[in-house]
């Protein structure tokens, strides 16, 4: 049975012709759209998430704490909401830290008469205050702290790189939706003119007893197949796409965003996009009607 | 086997209502051969497809291999007309398929295993005459044998009542005469039959039970 309704949505396939093509083509460019903002904005927010990741908030304090008061004063500021973690870095830290920044240039800093660096603290904040808000937020907490002289940091730019990912999101997702819709209707046209051009099949079926899901299964699964054929040339499209604009890209997003390469879909995301047409298809393929008995 | 009780059936064309069937009451039994004769626009048709539930009548009640038709859901006319082949005046063959895949296609649809499938599609061939055309397409068969075809296709699955409508309307004697033989060897075998016909020659030939329609009316059951 699988195989004559396997076979029937052939034939029905065959019959639409350049309408199952214009349909197939619409599949494609959807999905290769919606793909495509899908790859530049899951990319993004790798970028985002690794940033997001190295946000510090520097508490720079008045003065080095004696050594046996800096358990508690890290117990102190690691209960502040939204501090997830800090280090203390004392004077002599910093100065290390400096020196190792400066290379062979390190011999500067033994000019200086004294340590000019000041003690500090460095506050990884929590998730919920990796936010523009969340970080002003902590940073008044950490402003409060009677030891702090000066509080650097924010996670105002990295909330933009979020923001414009968001952005890109909702284009895609726009831009997608508007293909998606157009090539629903394409299948449907498709599947309508087949339906006219299988009507004496149709009416020897319902003659002799089919049940409606034999007579209307063909033409699901030729718009499924419509769908399947257009989200395996987007895919197609977007692996070469990638291949040969990963490689120039790379450089330049790993200067600016810090991304070492460009990832490609994961397999489910593959599964995720072939999974796509073959439901657009055969949404416009169940959207055609055929007539109904009394 | 078939029981029409008090059945009418009107049309409506706009605000015009007309009536095709008004009254009509009969039974038939297993096994018979009945002939419905009448002229054109007789009713005859519109009684043939009340009786595969093709259309529904205005009034009065059916009953058609223990189905009772006028309360019968949707889901269940599939059931009814697995149980009944059906003749037209055209053959209604798909002209993409050759003899072979017409009369085997009704069998594929209703998911019958392979072996099965070619058994039985050249068995109907067999009864109607046509194992020799097989492998011919409808374009390429005399009208007489694209009646034979489509009479096979009707047969395959073997079902206990075969309605025809007017299957020799449009075939000389010679092809008419190949036709009814036909039926009379299908009949022969246990099938019940109604053949609709507007030929009342063919109809006295037949020398069967005739119920004759006029204006929608059962006005003669012989025979």
């Amino acid at each position: 049975m699988l195989g004559f309704l396997v076979g029937e949505a052939l034939r029905d396939l065959r019959r639409a012709g350049r309408v199952a093509v214009s349909a197939i083509v619409l599949i494609t460019l959807s999905l290769a759209a919606l793909g495509g903002f899908w790859l530049v904005s899951s990319n993004l927010d790798r970028a985002v998430a690794q940033w997001r990741d190295r946000v510090r908030i520097v508490v720079y304090l008045r003065r080095e704490p004696p050594a046996a008061d800096v358990a508690a004063l890290l117990e102190r500021v690691r209960v502040i909401p939204g501090v997830a973690g800090a280090v203390f870095i004392g004077k002599a830290d910093a100065l290390r830290a400096l020196k190792q920044l400066l290379g062979k240039d390190a011999g500067v800093v033994d000019q200086l008469p004294a340590n000019p660096l000041p003690a500090s603290l460095e506050v990884t904040p929590a998730a919920a205050a990796a936010t523009p808000e969340g970080a002003r937020d902590l940073l008044a907490r950490l402003n409060a702290l009677p030891e702090a002289d000066e509080v650097a940091g924010s996670a105002d730019w990295v909330e933009q790189l979020s923001h414009w990912q968001r952005l890109l999101t909702t284009i895609g997702l726009g831009v997608g939706a508007v293909l998606a819709i157009a090539a629903i209707l394409t299948v449907t046209t498709a599947t309508t003119l087949v339906l006219h051009a299988r009507r004496h099949e149709t009416e020897i079926m319902r003659l002799v007893g089919a049940s409606e899901v034999t007579i209307r299964l063909p033409l699901l699964l030729q718009g499924m197949m419509q769908g399947l054929a257009g989200a395996v040339l987007a895919l197609v499209a977007l692996v070469v796409a990638h291949s040969l604009v990963a490689p120039r890209l790379e450089p330049l997003v790993n200067l600016t965003l810090g991304l070492s390469q460009l990832v490609f879909f994961t397999p489910v995301g593959v599964v995720a996009l072939l999974a796509a047409g073959t439901l657009l298809g055969g949404l416009g393929g169940w959207l055609a009607r055929a007539g109904r008995e009394p | 086997m078939i029981e029409v009780h008090r059945v009418s059936k009107v049309y409506s064309v706009g605000p015009v209502k007309v009536p095709a069937l008004r009254e009509v009451s009969f039974r038939i039994t297993k096994g018979e051969f009945v002939v419905l004769t009448g002229a054109s626009g007789a009713g005859k048709t519109t009684l043939l497809r009340l009786l595969y539930r093709d259309d529904l009548p205005s009034e009065g009640d059916i009953a058609v291999l223990g189905y009772d038709l006028v309360p019968m859901r949707r889901s269940h006319v599939a059931a009814l007309r697995r149980s009944i082949g059906v003749v037209f005046q055209d053959s209604k063959l798909l002209p993409v398929r050759t003899v072979y895949e017409n009369v085997a296609f009704v069998l594929r649809v209703l998911g019958a295993p392979r072996r099965e499938i070619t058994e039985r599609a050249f068995d109907a061939l067999r009864v109607v005459g046509l194992s020799s055309r097989a492998q011919a397409y409808p374009a390429q068969l005399s009208q007489g044998e694209a009646q034979r075809a489509a009479l096979a296709r009707a047969i395959v699955r073997r079902p206990p009542l075969l309605l025809a409508d007017e299957p020799t309307g449009n075939l000389d004697d010679a092809m008419a005469g190949e036709i009814v033989e036909a039926l009379k060897d299908i009949g022969a075998g246990g099938t019940t039959i109604v053949l609709a016909t507007h030929q009342a020659r063919l109809a006295r030939a037949l020398r069967r039970r005739t119920l004759t329609l006029d204006g929608g009316r059962v006005v003669k059951d012989e025979g």
